[in-house]
Order: C-alpha cells, then sequence, then structure tokens
C-alpha cells in the first residue's frame, strides 16, 4: 500500500516534480543510434520526462536535442530541414544549430546580431554504444557520462531495443525489481525462448517453485537475490540490481547475453523499455542478433514507431489455446509482453492504495522507499547515487554457493563490470 | 496485412473493441468506474525481536496504529514470548491464528529461538520476514541465523523498514 500523495510523487517526473528533479540528475536513454543514422538524415521527435524536444544529427555529425518548437511562431521542428550544419523551420527559414542556438533569421537585415538572442533550451545527447543518452538537468549538476557496461563494450557487444509500454514508469520498473513473478508469468519461456534456454540455471528454477528472497541495500540501490535449492544443500543464487532511478538487470543464464532494462518516463502515463542484451566477453552472434529482432528474450516484435505489434489495441494477441497448454502462462506471447500487458492492465497509473502487498514484494518496498528518500534529500541539498560509474559498473549473477555463505560475500567481486572478465553465470 | 492480423487458424482476428477490450479498459477512464469496498484485514502479522535492540525498534513500532499486528520480544530456547505491554505467551499460541511472522534481529543471539519460529512457521504454512538491522554490515551472524527461516530478508535492514514493511503490508 502507498498513500495517493506519495503514488503520484514517484510517478511524476516531468519538469518541476520532485521525482522529476531527481531524473533530472541522471542521463537517460532518449533514442537508439539508428534513429539518427547519418549526418543531415530527418529530425526526431522525443517526448522524455513529459518534455517535447526534437533530436537531429547536423552535418558534422554533431548530435542536437532541443526545444521542438521554432522560437519565432510554435511550429514543430520536426517539419525542419536538417542541411548545412543546423535544423531549419520550414515556416520562415529561422535555422538552429545543435546547441539550439540560432543562426539564421533571413528576415533580419544581414548585419543584424538578432539570432544572437534567440536560443531554443537545448540538452547535451551522447552516444554510447547503439544508444543516445541525454541530460536534462542543471548544466552545474551535470553527472560523469554513463559507464554502464553495456555500452562500453566493444561494437557488435550489444544489442538494445525499446518499445512503448503505456503505462506509468513505475509500473514498469517495479516488475523489472519484481522477481517472483518470473517463475509463474515467465515459466513457460525459459526453456522454448533462443535467449533463455538451455542452462543449468533453469533446471534449478524449475525444480524449486518458492524461492526466497534477499534484499541487500547497496549505494547505487539495491541488489535482490533469490535463493533456490541446488544439489548437496547447496543454493542457487539469482542476483538482480537495480540502480537509482530506473535500471534493472536480469540475472544471466549460461553463456547467454545479459539482458537489462532502462525505464524512461515519456509523460505520467506511458514510458520507454530500453532493453539490452550484450555479452562482456564475445560478439553477439547472428542467430542471437536476430532472435533479438524478431523479438525473442526481452525485446519484442515491434513497429516502425516503436509500439510492440502486439498491443492493447489488438488485446495483446491473447492465446487462450496457448495458455490453456501451459505454453504462455497468461496466454500472451514474449517475455516482454507478458510483462507490459499485465502492467498496462493496470491503468496508467495504479492506485497503490488498493494494492496488497506480500512479504515477497520486500524489494519494491524498499526501492519505492529508496526512491523517495533520494527525492527528499535531494530537496535537502544532498545528490543522489546511482548516477556515478562506481553505481553503474555492475552486473547482475547466477551463481551456486555453499548454503552458509551470503550471496554478497559469495559473489565478491563477480557483480563489478570489468572489461573482457567473464560474467558468472550458471 | 501482418500476421498479427491473423488468428491462428489462419482467419482473419477482429479487432477488440469495447468496454471490455484491453484498449479501452486500460485507460484512466476507466480505473474511475473499478469498485470500491473496505478491504478485508487479510494480513495478521506477529513481530519478534530477537535481541534486546531490536526489542527496542519493535517498541517504537508499536506505538503506531496498526491493524491486527502483535509486537513481541523472545529468546532462547524460543518456548515463551513476551508481548509489548502485555503477558508471555508461548509459541504455539503467539503463532496461531497469524499468517506471517517478521523477525527482527541486531545480533546473532537467541538463534535457538529463531529455528524454533522458522520450524514452526515452515509446519503452519506461515509467511516469514526477517530484518537484519545491522548498519553498514552485509554479513553477520544476525544473517547467518535468520537465512534459513526468512523466506524474505532485508539486509542491512534500516531501523524504519520495520514500519515501512508493516505499512506496506497492510499489518
Amino acid at each position: 500500500m502507498l498513500r495517493t500523495d506519495i503514488n503520484e510523487l514517484l510517478a511524476q517526473a516531468g519538469p518541476g516534480t520532485p521525482m522529476g528533479d531527481l531524473f533530472r540528475r541522471y542521463w537517460q536513454p532518449v533514442l537508439l543510434a539508428e534513429e539518427l543514422p547519418e549526418n543531415d538524415c530527418p529530425p526526431v521527435r522525443v517526448k522524455v520526462l513529459s518534455e517535447r524536444l526534437i533530436a537531429f544529427r547536423d552535418s558534422e555529425g554533431r548530435y542536437g536535442l532541443m526545444d521542438e518548437f521554432c522560437a519565432h511562431r510554435g511550429v514543430s521542428l520536426w517539419f525542419g530541414r536538417n542541411e548545412e550544419g543546423g535544423l531549419r523551420c520550414p515556416y520562415h527559414g529561422w535555422k538552429y544549430d545543435v546547441t539550439g542556438q540560432a543562426v539564421e533569421v533571413p528576415s533580419e537585415p544581414a548585419a543584424s546580431n538578432f539570432c544572437a538572442n534567440v536560443k531554443l533550451k537545448s540538452y547535451p545527447m551522447v552516444k554510447r554504444g547503439d544508444v543516445l543518452f541525454a541530460y536534462l538537468g542543471d548544466p552545474a549538476a551535470q553527472p560523469p557520462l554513463p559507464e554502464w557496461e553495456a555500452y562500453t563494450v566493444p561494437d557488435g557487444q550489444v544489442f538494445t531495443s525499446k518499445r512503448l509500454q503505456e503505462c506509468n514508469w513505475l509500473q514498469a520498473l517495479e516488475g523489472g525489481i519484481d522477481s517472483s513473478h518470473v517463475t509463474f508469468l515467465h515459466g513457460g519461456n525459459l526453456e522454448s525462448d533462443p535467449l533463455f534456454k538451455g542452462s543449468k540455471g533453469n533446471e534449478y528454477n524449475k525444480g524449486d517453485l518458492k524461492p526466497f528472497f534477499e534484499v541487500v541495500d547497496s549505494e547505487g540501490g539495491l541488489l535482490i537475490g533469490a535463493r533456490r535449492n541446488a544439489e548437496e544443500g547447496k543454493y542457487y543464487w539469482r542476483v538482480t540490481p537495480w540502480v537509482l532511478p530506473n535500471f534493472t538487470m536480469v540475472p544471466p543464464r549460461g553463456d547467454h547475453p545479459v539482458h537489462g532494462h532502462f525505464w524512461v518516463p515519456i509523460d505520467d502515463d506511458n514510458c520507454w523499455a530500453y532493453s539490452f542484451d550484450y555479452h562482456p566477453t564475445r560478439q553477439l552472434t547472428d542467430a542471437e542478433v536476430a532472435a533479438m529482432r524478431a523479438g525473442k528474450g526481452v525485446h519484442s516484435a515491434n513497429d516502425a514507431s516503436y509500439r510492440p505489434l502486439a498491443n492493447k489495441d489488438n488485446d495483446y494477441l491473447m492465446d487462450r489455446e496457448s495458455q490453456k497448454r501451459g505454453e504462455n502462462y497468461s496466454g500472451i506471447e514474449g517475455i516482454a509482453l507478458q510483462d507490459s500487458s499485465l502492467q498496462e492492465s493496470m491503468g496508467p497509473l495504479v492506485d497503490r492504495t488498493k494494492e496488497r502487498l506480500v512479504a515477497t514484494d520486500a524489494g519494491i518496498i524498499k526501492a519505492r522507499q529508496k526512491l523517495y528518500k533520494a527525492v527528499k534529500a535531494l530537496q535537502d541539498g544532498v545528490e543522489p547515487t546511482g548516477n556515478r560509474a562506481k553505481d553503474q559498473k555492475v552486473r547482475s549473477v547466477a551463481i551456486v554457493l555453499p548454503a552458509d555463505q551470503s550471496f554478497v560475500e559469495g559473489i565478491g567481486e563477480a557483480m563489478v563490470a570489468e572489461p573482457a572478465k567473464p560474467h558468472t553465470s550458471v | 496485412m501482418s500476421n498479427h492480423d491473423h488468428d491462428h487458424a489462419g482467419g482473419p482476428r477482429s479487432v477488440p473493441a469495447g468496454p471490455s477490450s484491453c484498449a479501452e479498459a486500460a485507460t484512466a477512464k476507466e480505473a474511475a468506474y473499478r469498485i470500491d469496498y473496505p478491504l478485508s484485514a487479510a494480513r495478521n502479522t506477529r513481530v519478534v525481536a530477537l535481541d534486546d535492540e531490536a526489542e527496542r525498534i519493535i517498541r517504537s513500532a508499536a506505538l503506531l496504529d496498526w491493524g491486527q499486528a502483535r509486537f513481541f520480544s523472545i529468546t532462547d530456547p524460543g518456548e515463551v514470548l513476551a508481548e509489548v505491554g502485555g503477558s508471555d505467551l508461548p509459541l504455539d499460541e503467539v503463532m496461531t491464528d497469524t499468517n506471517t511472522v517478521v523477525m527482527v534481529a541486531t545480533s546473532g543471539e537467541n538463534a535457538t529461538a529463531v529455528a524454533a519460529i522458522g520450524d514452526l512457521a515452515r509446519e503452519r504454512g506461515i509467511m516469514t520476514a526477517g530484518l537484519v538491522v545491522t548498519p553498514g554490515a552485509l554479513t553477520s551472524d544476525a544473517l547467518f541465523h535468520l537465512r534459513p527461516h526468512a523466506r524474505i530478508l532485508l539486509v542491512p535492514a534500516e531501523e524504519n523498514d520495520l514500519i515501512e514493511l508493516l505499512r506496506a503490508t497492510r499489518a
């Protein structure tokens, strides 16, 4: 249960809101690099943290992210001409560079300094791996560039997709933290999905349907350990990191690539799930990338606007026969859509005064508490964690440990990302 | 027409519409029609302190207004619990008519009592949670003793995690 005022405080990330202020202390994914594939390519509308923006890549390959609307008459610059080092409004020819600075106002005299005083609000945007990250906060508080391992591995070792999720970001995040749903909702996919199947860990998953959980506080967020019985009195641990405010990883299975997500608020009612797969020591295979593009694993098959083909307008292609046969526990195909269909069914912002949490929801309870505390601390001038390299160089882990060993102790440095270090997986 | 416009028999799939379609049911407008009624008090929680410092923590929490939560302390061998503001009660009685036990520990004391609670909880199908209030310490005797007996553990827990957990679970 969560009071309405705290629910809204955590869920709403628009400008000037407490959670919006917190989000504006982090670099956030705002586009896939494929959306701005070449210099002078068409501009792309971006809505993030309840701000309408336009992104473009100029003739020199520089990325720009700025107010979507021309300073002159409020025309959307989505109609703009991306040419010769800037984005030109097609209405009267005003032109802006990647910083939002007006560089040409054709109606003014040639020697006029008018345009020097016209600047659209803009934000820094950088390419890391196959994702463009932007920082929408106070320039004076800008953190270091993102250091997530997925975006520091060599080319060919990471694949990222994005999909529209039509509910508040917090509902999606909580799904990423909630390890206890996996056994039920995704249980049928462990041995059918090409990005999950075949690992020894799957046997432990299926052999122990009532895991124990340990929620461990960490400086950057939480580590959520799910413990199942293994052989000879040992435990199989799956450790999910959550890093403030909206990053979660999925524990690995065998030598499959490692998955994770950013749950990025678009506005109060929608979010983007940026879902990645990477391998720390090898290139992704063609078969793996093909599976990811086809919507397997944590990805989804989408239309050109990154909306899943199975969505609420077609009842997510619900297949009751598949549900009956047990192939898909909820009748929905694909892990990503299994999650999002249920999270969207809660409504754009679920009324958390009505929920009935249980003890195994402690990870969610603790994450909400940490988010709330981070918001309040920022209001008191204390900068949040999660935006530093030491918080971001984290890994998910799957491991078998002796029964008397703490998972934190047992995994040791396995949680710490280092270049070319094999990941710890079962 | 994409593959998704066909059902599994190969025929055309009709587009769902109306109040029972996901598209309409998931809107904020429709959320207003969720029926409103008082939730029954399904949670019947027992909070058990396993050492003196833990007792201080639960005594503080016990001052707040709760539904059916009751607060106790226990020492080895764990046959009798002392209720905060009440009298001593046998473990068997405390563990009757409850469905959740939250154990709070700050040290590794009273391991036998932890096991007694854990064994009875397992036998009766009672959910167990443990708060290991050891600031800054990720491993401890308290964790070691609680691990076999708590289905969910918070490590290291903060003092107010108890109140947050009880509130969130409507104790």
